[in-house]
């Protein structure tokens, strides 16, 4: 077998063509959460989490995903009505039998044209939703896809994961590269059945395997993927300006970029979440946008996406002109971090309905 | 609180959307949606879709306790003057009682108003909030 070595792949012909971000304003402080529950003081350091971002008790995956994705379609200046497919990527639902797409579609003028659904893989099904966007667009099925990663992260009260899980949502909109001011080079993902995090039928909370999550998940997949990227594209890490990894915590980012030969300050600029906590499919979603709001044509980013169960989807994509134009239509990342207000741990629990109450 | 749910599916579009009536002979707009123009009674309308920004004129705050409806409490009701020159009245959110006066910017976002807890549906609709800087 040949390699037709002319053929442009099918991702090239697509791009970005505006995005958006969502971060509640409520934060709670991981060391209030830690004291709380008797960890140890140095814990919240060790994982470099200082703070959490907590949705209020009229948001949730549906609301953040829906401010995300409007500002994504008022930075790209598109029609929504010539949006052809609405993916939502999230693992908390607000009806485990009902499209949240359908609502962010009909509340945001979307044509009643399209394809909608929501997409479950963990913290990487807002990628998947993506890899769905470019090659509906790529095979011109549809001009432009609405891809959206957007969570309330569920932990169990006590559980470690309770100092990292939080909220936040963000939106891609996926268009002809020509359009774009990021057009994807290329894109691979790469799956297998690890039993890292899961959370059952019926299940409030999720389970996970503890240090289980490290090395044969998280940094398995993303490594596996990264590498299949490099090969198939024939770059290096010394070929990107920016690396993106999903951010259980801070401390993971920086691990897996080293151990496939990023320095870390290719990392730093899209690490968010020290500030916000893990917003699960917002999380590398959120970390690329913040690249994207300081990068300059011409720029190369890797973006590695992970998901417990498990996958990673590994992009590598080029800033085109006009980047610069677009992120001053909207709100930036940068902004939503500093739009803050701490509350205490009993108002996050009634934020996010930590508490059972004697109605229906 | 239990809606009638074809009452809110008929009423979607505008809990998701802030729709005004432009009179094309006047030129005027109003709120919500007629089918003559209230200012000069021209048949001659269309209707438009607000782009959703505006300013606080009035707001006071409420404790009414309705059923089920406790954890939303208290809530910030506001008189907004849309960009548009019409006034709306909207709950607003994401700001505290200390910051809210009179000329603060805002914006319509989708947020929950009601939910028939445990097993009916969630209710969406658009409240306001401060715009976030930057927009």
């Amino acid at each position: 077998m040949f390699r037709v070595l002319c053929v442009p792949r099918p991702e090239s012909l697509t791009g970005i063509v505006g995005w958006g971000v969502y971060i509640p304003r409520q934060r709670v402080k991981a060391d209030e959460i830690a004291s709380l529950w008797g960890f140890e003081k140095t814990l919240p350091k060790a994982l470099w989490i200082e703070e959490k971002a907590v949705a209020s008790v009229d948001e949730d995956t549906v609301t953040m995903g829906w401010y995300a994705a409007k500002v994504a379609i008022e930075r790209g200046n598109v029609d929504p009505e010539l949006i052809g497919a609405v993916f939502v990527g999230t693992e908390s639902k607000p009806y485990a039998v009902k499209p949240s797409a359908t609502i962010i579609a009909d509340a945001l003028g979307i044509s009643k044209k399209k394809l909608s659904t929501d997409m479950e893989f963990a913290c990487r099904a807002g990628g998947e939703g993506i890899r769905l966007a470019i090659a509906l667009v790529a095979s011109g099925t549809i001009k432009y896809g609405l891809a959206i990663g957007s969570d309330t992260a569920q932990a169990s009260p006590g559980d470690v994961l309770e100092l990292t899980a939080s909220s936040g949502a963000a939106a891609y909109l996926i268009g002809p590269a020509e359009e774009s001011v990021a057009q994807f080079e290329g894109v691979v993902t790469y799956v297998t059945d690890t039993p890292d995090f899961w959370r059952r039928e019926g299940s409030k909370y999720p389970t996970h395997g503890e240090i289980f999550t490290g090395e044969p998940a998280y940094f398995h997949h993303i490594m596996s993927a990264v590498k299949m990227l490099f090969d198939e594209l024939g770059l290096a890490p010394s070929d990107f300006d920016y690396a993106v990894f999903h951010q259980p915590n801070g401390k993971f980012p920086l691990q897996v970029g080293k151990k496939l030969g990023f320095p870390k300050e290719k990392i730093l600029p899209g690490i968010v979440t020290p500030w916000i906590g893990n917003t699960y499919n917002g999380s590398a979603l959120i970390g690329l946008a913040k690249v994207l709001e300081q990068a300059k044509p011409g720029d190369r980013i890797l973006v590695a996406t992970f998901g417990s169960g498990a996958g990673s989807d590994a992009f590598s994509i080029v800033v085109r002109d006009g980047i610069g134009e677009r992120v001053g239509r909207g709100p930036k990342v940068e902004d939503l971090l500093k739009r803050k207000k701490y509350v205490s741990y009993a108002q996050y629990a009634k934020s996010r309905r930590l508490y059972i109450r004697n109605i229906g | 609180m239990k809606y009638s749910i074809p009452k809110f599916w008929r009423r979607k579009e505008g809990y998701y959307q802030i729709i005004l009536t432009k009179c094309r002979e006047c030129g005027k707009v109003a709120f919500f949606t007629y089918v003559r123009c209230p200012y000069c009674g021209s048949s001659n309308v269309e209707l438009v879709k607000s782009c959703g920004r505006g300013v606080v004129e009035e707001f006071t705050i409420s404790y009414n306790r309705v059923e089920e409806g406790e954890e939303y409490l208290p809530k910030i009701i506001a008189i907004v003057r849309l960009n548009e020159g019409v006034r709306v009245v909207g709950e607003l959110v994401d700001i505290d009682l200390s910051e809210v006066k009179e000329g603060v910017e805002v914006e319509a976002v989708l947020r929950r108003f009601s939910s028939d807890d445990p097993h009916g549906l969630i209710y969406y609709g658009l409240k306001f909030a401060p715009v976030i800087k930057g927009a």
